[in-house]
């Protein structure tokens, strides 16, 4: 009986450290940047330059629906894939996919936001839970990305510039779809430049986009494109 | 041999009758038709319901503690704000629209007069996050609700979790609003061929299956659409209705078709309130129809009824209340479990 139990266990440890063999993972990390300098928020806003003329106090945005690709065919997705990304805490920005089976890819591909079936799903949980900040309460939807500071641009209160971006319906969807070829596969590190999105606009005429509309349509593009893999 | 198979059959229908009830999580009336909310991924049961019921009623959902749902939405007028044109919200602040009758929620596809809300789950954040209403916010409720002795425990025995989190709380808030049937009004058991319509009735009946019915549609008395019935714009409010969620100019003017079940309580009348009778109602569908780009076609020509067929439309709509309803012990304010925590 003894012997029996100890030879299942031996079976047992035998398979755990061949699946382990098998799993691979895959470390992704978000590094906000502001042009050439690292962006981290904390309580205090990051200040983009020694005038204070503009200031970075949020930046929270979703990804989703992540998947790997070779030779453009999909060889992983993965499972209940939906990431709240934070600038102040840093951790959220490091996420990591465990594959079962050893795998090779040179694509990455993944949303910026929330789908439109997640949309429209009611009450969900973990990152998706309402209480993170990042749903609509007067009109329902997920924010996609959230992006807040000041400038001395904004004749707004308090100079502030608020951008929430979102919208599942078209004509004002705002997902975008990125993808991104990858050299280093098992690590993965792609950084979103806050001052590409900053400098292509107008403070002074767009600094609140607050609810689904064209703007925002355009917006979540720029944002999009402001996405780019580090070489280092 | 046949008698065994009819047997067997009978047995399989009814089995499948109560899986049918015990899919949907709620008992659907005969006549009505399947509700649109997807019960699979909430589930009803006996605790979450009373969790639901407990938070619908308990003002710790607002900034200052004072104002619960309930204070806009009572039993006994069909879970409307009775007697308020425009909605009264936290510190006496007035809102923009009038409150509108809570029940049958589960067949409905979207919330509010202006259809802002897509899911019943996602519903309560916006009078708990509304300045004018409750003015408070979901993370700070959830924090509140974990510091009570008494809601940790209803939410370990809803949820088997006693760690609060914005979905358990939004869901419970659901199941009860989705708890909240009327089926049992003399329209129903005419339907149901239990009870007959007096002559005045069937006449009201009838001139309403011709005149209202389009939009109003049976069983719920509403199509869930948007329609412009037209009524003209109140320049103090410049409510376009849908076309604030949608932008786009065709939906001008349209507000979602309410029910009309429990209407003889649910008053003051229309998305702002504007009327207090339902001979006002009638009066406004026959002489006073606000012509313009997006009133629905129905109304184009005006609807003619004399002043009696109007008082005979009016006796059938009096037979869609519902007194089970209004007065069901199971959508009370839950006595037994404040004034239990009130002891502990
Ligand atoms: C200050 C008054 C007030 C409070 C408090 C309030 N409501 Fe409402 N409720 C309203 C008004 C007004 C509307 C219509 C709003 C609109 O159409 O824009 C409404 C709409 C609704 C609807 C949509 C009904 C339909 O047929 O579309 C539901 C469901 C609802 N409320 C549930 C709740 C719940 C749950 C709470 C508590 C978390 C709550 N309400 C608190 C005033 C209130
Ligand atoms: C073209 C569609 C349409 C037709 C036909 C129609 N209604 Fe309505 N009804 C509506 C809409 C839309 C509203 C809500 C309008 C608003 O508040 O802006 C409404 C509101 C009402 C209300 C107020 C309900 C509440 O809870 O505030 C009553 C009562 C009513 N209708 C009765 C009738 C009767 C009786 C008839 C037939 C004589 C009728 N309706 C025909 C679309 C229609």
């Amino acid at each position: 009986m003894k012997n029996s139990r100890t030879i299942c266990l031996l079976i047992f440890i035998g398979f755990c450290q061949v699946a382990l063999l098998h799993a691979q993972t895959i470390r992704l990390s978000f590094i906000p940047k502001y042009g050439d300098k690292a962006m981290l928020l904390s309580d205090s806003a990051f200040k983009a330059n020694d005038s204070t003329d503009l200031e970075i106090a949020e930046l929270k945005f979703y990804v989703s629906n992540m998947q790997l690709l070779k030779n453009g065919e999909v060889v992983f997705t993965e499972g209940n894939s939906f990431h709240l990304l934070d600038a102040k805490q840093a951790q959220t920005l490091q996420l990591s996919m465990d594959t079962k089976q050893p795998i090779t890819f040179d694509e990455l591909k993944f949303d910026l936001g929330i789908d439109s079936s997640s949309n429209v799903s009611g009450a969900m949980g973990g990152d998706l839970d309402p209480t993170k900040g990042m749903y609509w309460t007067w009109q329902s939807g997920y924010i996609n990305f959230k992006l807040e500071g000041r400038s001395k641009h904004c004749e707004t209160r308090n100079k502030e510039y608020q951008f929430h971006l979102g919208g599942y319906q078209s004509p004002n969807s705002c997902l975008q779809t990125l993808r991104f070829q990858v050299d280093n596969p098992n690590r993965i590190a792609l950084i979103l430049n806050v001052k590409a999105i900053l400098d292509k606009l107008d403070l002074a005429k767009t600094n609140h986009i607050m609810s689904p509309c064209t703007e925002a349509v355009m917006l979540s593009q720029m944002v999009a494109n402001a996405f780019k893999v580090s070489k280092n | 041999m046949k008698k065994k198979l009819i047997l067997l059959s009978v047995v399989c229908m009814v089995i499948l009758a109560f899986r049918a009830a015990n899919d949907s999580g709620i008992k659907v009336p005969a006549n009505f038709p399947k509700p649109v909310y997807d019960f699979s991924k909430n589930p009803l049961t006996p605790d979450k319901v009373l969790l639901g019921r407990a938070l619908f009623y308990d003002p710790i959902l607002s900034r200052n503690n004072q104002i619960s749902c309930s204070s806009c939405h009572s039993q006994f007028s069909a879970f409307t704000h009775v007697d308020h044109a425009l909605s009264h919200g936290i510190e006496d602040k007035i809102g923009t629209r009038n409150s509108p009758a809570l029940m049958n929620l589960a067949w409905q596809k979207v919330f509010m007069w202006d259809g802002a809300v897509n899911h019943l789950d996602v519903q309560a954040l916006a009078p708990m996050s509304n300045p004018l209403e409750m003015d408070e916010n979901l993370a700070n409720v959830v924090s509140k609700l974990q510091a009570t002795k008494l809601y940790p425990k209803l939410f370990l025995n809803a949820f088997g979790d006693s760690v609060i989190t914005g979905e358990h709380t939004l869901k419970a808030i659901s199941q009860f609003m989705l708890s909240l049937v009327s089926s049992n009004s003399k329209y129903d058991s005419v339907m149901r061929k239990q009870a007959a319509f007096n002559d005045q009735e069937q006449n009201g009946y009838t001139l309403f299956k011709k005149n209202c019915a389009s939009c109003h549609k049976e069983p719920l008395f509403t199509n869930d659409e948007f329609k412009n019935n037209g009524l003209p714009l109140d320049t103090t409010l410049n409510d376009y209705g849908r076309f604030g969620i949608t932008k786009n100019p065709l939906d001008s003017f349209k507000f979602k078709v309410p029910t009309l079940r429990n209407i003889e309580f649910s008053y003051p009348y229309m998305h702002d309130g504007r009327f207090k009778k339902l001979s006002q109602v009638l009066n406004h569908y026959t002489a006073e129809i606000h012509q313009s780009q997006t009133l629905s076609p129905e109304l184009h020509k005006p609807i003619v009824l004399t002043s009696n067929e109007k008082v005979d439309i009016i006796a059938f709509l009096l037979t869609l209340s519902d007194k089970s309803f209004l007065f069901n012990p199971q959508y009370f304010y839950p006595k037994e479990i404040f004034s239990k925590a009130a002891k502990d």
